[in-house]
């Protein structure tokens, strides 16, 4: 199905070939593509004489260590690995918190709901440039001296914290990494609190009804009733927020987390590459973002199916 | 019926336990810094915002770096409408050429973070086309708002009812006319709210451009906190200022919403 209402309109009798499309519009903006692309093509090659230097780049992509005989990877790679790993911590503590408002949100409760109101309008009213500098200067200085969370890893056996540093990054970076991602995390809890109350909203109010007449209270109503259900309607927005998480890692970068975009600027300050590192850069968070989108559209379609079929009613009734 | 009568009475209550918590929340965040020994020093604040010369008052540099922020929000929302609309129609066109110029846009920018298309635009595109860097930063600010306009105004041109575009054929309109006279204004109707909100997104977007040296709000703050390390105090003042300018968007986004959501169902 295609989404298309003038192409329906044009041609509602005609055949819908793909040929049969081809107008005067595709030929003009073709050739603005193709003369574009040449004009770049020839400002960068003749009149900027930019040398391009794609292998420097690709040892900070991978290279082969000649000592140890085997492929490293580079700082990108690095930074890649460390914005994905934001963005897991980030996502699975912004769920719980954004489940907590959105609760206080739809609570009876007006003081709660004001509360998470505010809170909600505050954090998202705010560009998050600016919560993660607050953050970072609030949660690196007061928390984790209040908890003091690097000093009990110096006890910690050396296997322990080997999977600490591959959950979390080098050690050293340790204070920065739970800033940013705890500063992250909280903007991005207001996105999912918003994606959860939707999703408690869409739920028939019929269901709320019964489970009361059924003698349900509150916690046991959500826990048995309200969030099974939620779960299924959210997952797809909630992974797409996980994309969302991912771009909105970039900016992290600013309070120098090692993530792929400060890799970024690093090798350039060190290499001058800057074409060949930006276009790097960009393509492997757009590969990223894609290879998970098409993921969750997949899901998407899934769940679709089958919240459509009578299985899943029909095992409920069984039970 | 019992919880209306003591309705009343309560929501005293909850605004003074409201304003108890906001209060708790304000000591934890200002008065917990005693303990660390952060020297709080608001007065040193307002000559960030206004500052006297010799010839009378003039705005100090946090408020035109707000005027810088709005400014750059502004243009950036009139261009990216327009990209929008263009991006939106060349998607539903029956051109192949151009709903894929369209389709890889759209999908490319919203796929990246605004932070690398920013350093993409001035780094790359920079050079290339001699871009200075307000212009690369409003370039970069209306094509990342352009993409999700542009969606914005799809879903609004394609949720239009079917029969609208075969009545307008059978009144014997053209495609353009039928836009105009048919499609358009009622799309308008749809799209007005979640472009307004799509507006507070720019005005937040729009500190990104502090990263490539755009005298914003966000890069000013940072200049006198490098100046005068009013750590929190500034960014609190930032943080304020543009609360101020989104909330105020928000609230006629949402009322914008309540109006529009009515006529729809009349």
């Amino acid at each position: 199905m295609r989404l298309d209402p003038s192409f329906r309109y044009r041609r509602i009798h005609r055949l819908r070939r793909c040929f049969t499309r081809w107008s005067r519009l595709d030929t003009i903006l073709l050739t603005i593509l193709v003369t574009t692309m040449a004009a770049v093509g020839w400002i960068v090659a003749i009149r900027l004489q930019y040398r391009w230097n794609w292998p420097t780049l690709l040892e900070h992509v991978l290279r082969f260590d000649p000592n140890t005989g085997s492929l490293v990877p580079g700082a990108l790679l690095h930074g890649l690995a460390t914005t994905i790993r934001l963005s897991i911590w980030a996502m699975l503590a912004a769920t719980p918190i954004g489940l907590a408002i959105a609760l206080l949100r739809s609570s009876r409760k007006r003081l709660c709901r004001w509360i998470s109101r505010t809170f909600l309008e505050l954090v998202r009213n705010t560009p998050p440039i600016v919560v993660i500098f607050i953050g970072y200067y609030f949660f690196s200085e007061r928390l984790l001296s209040l908890f003091a969370v690097t000093d009990p890893l110096q006890d910690l056996p050396e296997s322990i914290l080997l999977w600490i540093e591959a959950g979390f990054g080098p050690r050293p970076h340790l204070p920065a990494f739970l800033s940013a991602t705890a500063s992250i995390a909280v903007i991005e809890a207001v996105y999912i609190a918003e994606i959860i109350r939707g999703g408690i909203r869409s739920i028939d109010h019929g269901q709320i009804e019964a489970s009361e007449a059924l003698g349900l209270n509150r916690l046991q109503q959500l826990r048995y009733v309200i969030l099974p259900q939620v779960v299924r309607t959210i997952l797809p927005p909630l992974s797409g927020q996980f994309v969302s998480t991912i771009k909105d890692s970039a900016i992290v970068s600013v309070i120098s987390i090692r993530e792929l975009c400060f890799q970024g600027t690093e090798i350039i300050s060190a290499t001058y590459l800057h074409f060949e590192t930006w276009i790097t850069v960009t393509l492997m968070y757009a590969v990223l973002t894609f290879t998970l989108s098409y993921g969750i559209s997949r899901l998407e379609r899934r769940v679709k199916k089958h919240s459509g079929s009578a299985l899943f009613d029909k095992r409920m009734t069984r039970e | 019926m019992i919880r209306k009568s003591s309705s009343r009475s309560g929501g005293l209550l909850d605004g003074m336990l409201f304003v108890l918590a906001l209060a708790a929340a304000a000591a934890f965040f200002f008065g917990g810094e005693n303990a660390t020994d952060y020297p709080w020093q608001w007065y040193r604040i307002p000559r960030y915002l206004v500052e006297r010369s010799v010839d009378g008052w003039r705005w100090g540099p946090l408020m035109q770096g707000m005027g810088l922020t709005i400014a750059l929000s502004g243009v950036s929302l009139v261009l990216s409408c327009t990209i929008g609309i263009t991006a939106a129609l060349m998607r539903l066109s029956h051109s192949i050429v151009a709903a894929a110029i369209s389709r890889c846009y759209t999908e490319f920018i919203r796929n990246t973070p605004l932070l690398v298309q920013l350093f993409f635009i001035y780094f790359v595109l920079g050079p290339i086309f001699d871009i200075p860097k307000t212009t690369a930063a409003i370039t970069a600010l209306s094509l990342f708002e352009g993409a999700y306009a542009a969606e914005i105004i799809r879903s609004g041109i394609a949720g239009i009812d079917k029969t609208q575009w075969e009545s307008a054929y059978s009144l014997g309109m053209n495609l353009s006319q039928t836009y105009r006279w048919i499609i358009l204004p009622q799309a308008v109707r749809r799209v007005l709210p979640p472009l307004t909100s799509q507006a507070v997104s720019l005005v937040k977007d729009s500190s990104l451009v502090s990263a490539i040296a755009v005298a914003d709000l966000t890069l000013q703050g940072q200049i006198i906190i490098a100046d005068t390390f009013l750590t929190f105090e500034i960014w609190f003042t930032v943080a304020a200022m543009y609360l101020i300018v989104t909330t105020s968007l928000s609230a006629a986004a949402s009322r914008l919403e309540v109006r529009m959501d009515r006529s729809l169902r009349r």
